[in-house]
């Protein structure tokens, strides 16, 4: 009776978070018309014009604009991985005056979310001449109190046992921090993968920021939109399936270890 | 401890800290003094200088010094106002149903075999992993409307009439809720279950050895097991609420909707700095909102983490 319960119930649960991304795949091949009826799922036929429309750059320069947003994230998530598991080391293995501080700040950072900084952020990267290109999101983007947070349970789970061998052996921290590493790979990839997502959904300061030729796929899809009045509403249709798809195959590439992760770090 | 020893870690350190405390400083500290320093300083733009701004030559412009004028403006403005009331109920609303909602989730993924939880939860998350614009898009065209999938399954089986989700004024910071629920409920179930998944098989089995009912289970045992998940997620659902602005510009365009209905923190704090036409620039006042809200916030925030720290030490 329960079981059976559980399965209706979470059936319903995944076809409300499925279901709309079925059709929005399904939409990409319809005209308008029939877009503008949301119960009808099927397209009376399957035009691939879409697409065409998007890989020919006919309204907006998509390969582009699709890369931007790719190499933006990952590199985002590369810096922000590196720069926060030391820290997050340095916190959970290292003793140090200043710990307490160093990480009420940290929280303080996570409690203080960046776009509330976007108008001095503007400014501040105006006046360095950054404004317009990827780099001025890159870096500003690397700092998160997250990750930190997150690498401290991670590397808190590890026994305190080895550190102690590795300074006997003579490594100095940092050595002991890099042999450390690979210990913690379904950390690191956690963390990469969700930092690379929170990065590609980005949506306020890339709009402040960046130029126009510098686009990135959530204000092209914005874009896409505002003038949908020219642009058939499958374009739109089509680059969001393609805006999205990235996300899931890598998301089911890490999904196990991301699972082991997440269940290590909510141990404690 | 040998000296060598002592000046060796500090080297580790610095390399071990070193990077995040420099990017902090550069993109973080640095912007903050500078909103600071913005938020007492008179609002010197009109919409002439549009282009003066797009060059890039902000910070000479605005250079007398007004104390706490933009401060008084922002507490008279009722849009203001009514930008946090809004975005206070946006994150509660969406706070009060996505909690419960993934708990119970988690629940009952719990009771299903090893084999197929996994795909049930990872259809779940698959809303967190589109894009908020991709969401709104969908939602505008898929839920919205006398068409859409809203009104079609729940509300006309029910008897009621259409509702238009993105126009009637008292319907769009709820759908804005619905929206939000739709995309972290799957992420927020993911944290939770990987809790579930943690706490000790013993428990259990004591539990169901002392024959404790479904809703004892819940209150002793798995409640607790994830009591720490779900302050963690509270928090990072309020500030991710706070902070939201993709969502409802992808969806209201950047205004804040018909009556301001729709007009969340950071939308309203996007439109005084840039207003569109033949507004003014206004980044003093922007920045004086930021610093009225902000730390409110986090210092409520932090100690609300700060109580329960103790609250588990002692």
């Amino acid at each position: 009776m329960t079981r059976a319960f559980s399965w209706v119930f979470l059936s319903v649960a995944v076809l409300f978070s499925t279901y709309p991304f079925f059709w929005m795949f399904l939409s990409s091949f319809k005209t308008n018309q029939e877009i503008y009826q949301p119960a009808l799922l099927f397209p009376s036929q399957y035009n691939w014009q879409a697409y065409f429309d998007l890989f020919s750059s006919k309204y907006i320069p998509f390969f582009s604009i699709f890369f931007n947003s790719f190499g933006l994230a990952i590199s985002q998530a590369t810096v922000a991985t590196l720069v926060s598991a030391g820290v997050g080391f340095a916190l959970s293995k290292c003793s140090f005056r200043g710990s307490g501080a160093l990480l009420s700040l940290v929280i303080f950072i996570v409690l203080i979310p960046k776009q509330t900084l976007a108008i001095p952020t503007f400014e501040w990267m105006s006046w360095l001449g950054w404004r317009g290109s990827l780099f001025s999101l890159l870096l500003s983007g690397a700092v998160t109190g997250l990750g930190v947070l997150f690498f401290f349970q991670v590397f808190r789970f590890l026994p305190s046992e080895w550190v102690d061998l590795a300074r006997i052996e003579g490594l100095n921290r940092f050595q002991t921090y890099l042999r450390l590493l690979p210990l913690v790979s379904p950390g690191l990839v956690t963390f990469f993968v969700l930092h690379f997502v929170l990065s590609f959904h980005d949506h306020l300061l890339p709009l402040l920021l960046l130029s126009d030729e510098n686009m990135t796929l959530p204000l092209a899809l914005s874009k896409l939109k505002d003038s949908s009045h020219r642009i058939p509403e499958s374009v739109g249709m089509a680059a969001s399936t393609l805006a999205t798809l990235p996300m899931i195959v890598i998301f089911i590439l890490a999904f196990s270890r991301l699972r082991t992760a997440l269940r290590e770090v909510s141990l404690s | 401890m040998p000296r060598t020893l002592l000046t060796r870690d500090r080297f580790s350190l610095f390399f071990l800290l070193g990077p995040f405390l420099g990017l902090w400083t550069a993109f973080w500290l640095i912007p903050s003094i500078l909103g600071l320093d913005l938020s007492f300083r008179s609002s010197g733009f009109s919409s002439g200088e549009v282009g003066a701004v797009l060059n890039g030559e902000i910070a000479a412009k605005s250079d007398s010094f007004v104390g706490l004028e933009n401060y008084r403006k922002v507490l008279h403005d009722p849009r203001f106002w009514k930008s946090i009331s809004n975005s206070f109920f946006y994150v509660t609303g969406s706070l009060m149903v996505i909690l419960p909602l993934s708990f119970v989730l988690a629940l009952n993924l719990l009771s299903l075999n090893q084999k197929i939880r996994p795909v049930f939860a990872f259809c779940l998350i698959i809303p967190g992993l589109a894009m908020p614009g991709v969401l709104s898009t969908l939602f505008y065209l898929f839920f919205h409307g006398r068409e859409g999938a809203l009104n079609q399954y729940l509300i006309l089986p029910l008897g009621l009439n259409p509702i238009n989700w993105m126009m009637d004024p008292s319907f769009i910071l709820p759908s804005m809720v619905l929206q939000s629920v739709w995309r972290w409920t799957g992420v927020v179930t993911l944290f939770l279950l990987s809790g579930l998944e943690g706490i000790p098989k013993w428990q259990l089995e004591s539990a169901r050895i002392e024959g404790l009912g479904l809703w004892e289970r819940c209150r002793f045992v798995w409640l607790p097991g994830v009591r720490n998940l779900m302050l963690f997620s509270a928090v990072f659902l309020t500030v991710e609420g706070f902070a939201s602005f993709s969502g409802a510009y992808s969806i209201l365009g950047g205004s804040g909707g018909i009556m301001d209905s729709g007009l969340l923190f950071v939308t309203y704090l996007y439109q005084v700095a840039f207003p569109g036409g033949s507004g003014s620039f206004d980044f003093p006042a922007a920045s004086a909102m930021s610093f009225l809200v902000v730390p409110v916030i986090a210092l409520f925030l932090f100690w609300v983490l700060r109580m329960r720290s103790m609250s588990k030490v002692s």
